[in-house]
């Protein structure tokens, strides 16, 4: 009798544990198909009645990562840290919490916070459950340094993980294609037009080198011919507003050739690298 | 004996059975889509502030449950993420037989004002059908408000510091001064008198560095075109003459849109603050909520 009653009372726990489950369940399924047809913020509301309704919390992590992943898709990088850190708070293993620290990172890698993104990467590789995975720390770390627009060290960084590293060998020829901005602007303090040929403007260079030299000839003709007055003013309204000029167009021509380079490649991993991106 | 204990094992073994089909069909997967589980997460996202995601709630659950707090939540949602047509529209529907009209009133005139158009919303708070006995100063309020941002000319101080508590007339009162007689700058005056000494325009619209700087560049080109002339250059004569000129005719445009730009100023700056101000006292209006 007592042992009916036990096995009663187990099947009838059983009963309300698995059906309560069931419901929550069913819920996180269809979240999750619409996360799949990309219908995100459809998929944020489902989640967030799953969290609701979810009374046991067993979906807690699932469910925040996931709309984490959504704000991330529809660019709210903000509101998609939060729910990350969420889910990181919830993680139950170390798995889980790698996951959702990783996509605070990328996160960040999006958003332009690559400050933020490379201390998370020294907080991860100080942490020594995650000793084995410094390849997949290196990984972002490299991104965050590509989106910082520092090649070189986004190439170091790959080049740990391994020294053919598709990415390394991006990161490194994006590196050397980039020219020096101080060496274009001192070039062009010693020979006005000198910075726009090393930046590759040579009608520009030819233009700056002949207004200077004609500017500098009109005020060395005046202090010859004793117009003193005439000769500063020309040589400080004319022939140093060619010198000036020169110099910053020097300067100009450089930081938009970086921003060229650096450009083509970061269309070349929008477009075409096949691997894991933030 | 044996019979009684066998007619008590059947008694609980129906019972248990009924029990459990029972408590299965208690905890059956509940329709997390059904109006009143609808109604709880809408309040929950309403609590959380979600309001776009808690107005497609209240507006499934309005389906099958007719409510006027749900409804009154459900135009606060679109008020708060600044749908105001829609919540004016919504907060319309409450407006006859509802214990909220007095104050779905008052959100709808919040909305409409909301909205900018402000001839429209003045000529909205003559209307007999939508007006409000409880909140009639408050929109009174709001009307006199929107005097300070049209260009049409201000009615009387007596009328348009009414609504308002007398604490804040001082303030009001230099508003009203500001918008009726703005320091405005003449942009032909300035072009006349840069015209008679380059740069006295720019000194004329507060640009006093900007002046220098035209009259000495003027000065210096024009020198520079006499000397190259009498040095018999005539080519940089000709050149200097030339940009003396540009400088000259560039100056007296610059001081015709310098004093434009100063106007705009004063006008942005002016509207600015009274937008601050009424918007850090929440337009003296009440803050109402379900």
């Amino acid at each position: 009798m007592k042992i009916r009653m036990i096995i009663i009372l187990f099947f009838l726990f059983f009963v309300v544990t698995a059906k309560g489950q069931d419901y929550v369940q069913s819920q996180f399924d269809y979240a999750n198909n619409i996360f799949g047809s990309q219908h995100y913020f459809d998929a944020i509301t489902e989640y967030k009645r799953l969290l609701f309704f979810d009374l046991t919390k067993a979906f807690i992590y699932e469910a925040n990562f996931k709309i984490g992943e959504c704000y991330k898709a529809g660019g709210k990088f903000d509101d998609a840290i939060e729910y990350f850190s969420i889910s990181e708070l919830n993680a139950r293993n170390d798995d889980e919490f790698f996951e959702s620290k990783t996509q605070i990172i990328r996160t960040n890698i999006l958003r332009r916070t690559t400050d933020r993104a490379l201390q998370l990467c020294d907080e991860l590789e100080k942490d020594e459950r995650f000793s084995s995975r410094t390849d997949d720390i290196n990984y972002w770390r490299g991104w965050s340094y590509i989106f910082a627009d520092e090649w070189k060290r986004a190439a170091n960084s790959f080049a740990k993980i391994n020294f053919n590293h598709e990415l390394k060998k991006l990161a490194a020829q994006t590196d050397k294609e980039k020219v020096s901005v101080t060496f274009a602007k001192v070039i062009s303090y010693i020979l006005p037009g000198a910075g726009a040929i090393y930046t590759g403007n040579y009608l520009s260079a030819l233009l700056s080198l002949s207004w200077n030299m004609l500017a500098g000839y009109w005020t060395v003709n005046s202090f010859v011919q004793d117009r003193v007055f005439d000769g500063f003013v020309v040589g400080e309204l004319v022939w140093l507003r060619f010198y000036r000029g020169a110099i910053y167009n020097a300067e100009q021509f450089a930081i938009n050739k970086n921003i060229e380079v650096a450009n083509k490649s970061l269309k070349f991993l929008q477009n075409e690298y096949k691997g894991i991106k933030p | 004996m044996a019979n009684s204990l066998n007619k008590t094992s059947l008694l609980f073994n129906n019972f248990a059975l009924i029990f459990i089909f029972m408590s299965a069909s208690l905890f059956a997967q509940p329709d997390f889509f059904s109006a009143k589980y609808r109604l709880e997460f809408g309040n929950y996202l309403y609590a959380e502030k979600d309001y776009l995601r808690a107005f497609h709630e209240f507006r499934n659950v309005l389906k099958t449950i007719d409510n006027d707090t749900i409804r009154f939540r459900l135009a606060n949602s679109l008020f708060k993420i600044s749908r105001m047509s829609e919540a004016a529209d919504n907060f319309k529907t409450l407006f006859f037989g509802s214990a909220l009209s007095e104050e779905a009133r008052l959100m709808f005139y919040q909305s409409a004002y909301f909205l900018n158009d402000h001839k429209w919303f003045r000529e909205l708070t003559e209307q007999e059908n939508y007006q409000t006995t409880k909140y009639k100063n408050e929109v009174e309020r709001l009307k006199s408000i929107t005097y300070f941002y049209d260009k049409i000319s201000l009615p009387d101080t007596n009328i348009l510091f009414k609504p308002f508590h007398d604490s804040v007339h001082t303030r009001l009162a230099k508003f009203y001064k500001q918008k009726k007689y703005p320091q405005y700058k003449s942009p032909t005056a300035a072009a006349v008198l840069s015209s008679v000494i380059p740069g006295a325009g720019k000194i004329y619209t507060g640009e006093i560095g900007d002046a220098v700087a035209a009259f000495l560049s003027t000065a210096a080109l024009a020198y520079l075109a006499v000397s190259n002339f009498n040095a018999e250059h005539k080519f940089r004569g000709w050149l200097f003459t030339g940009l003396t000129a540009v400088f000259y005719g560039g100056n007296i445009y610059g001081s015709a849109a310098a004093a434009q730009i100063y106007n705009a100023r004063i006008r942005f700056n002016f509207e600015n603050e009274v937008k601050l101000y009424f918007e850090e006292r929440n337009y003296f209006l009440p803050r109402i909520d379900f």
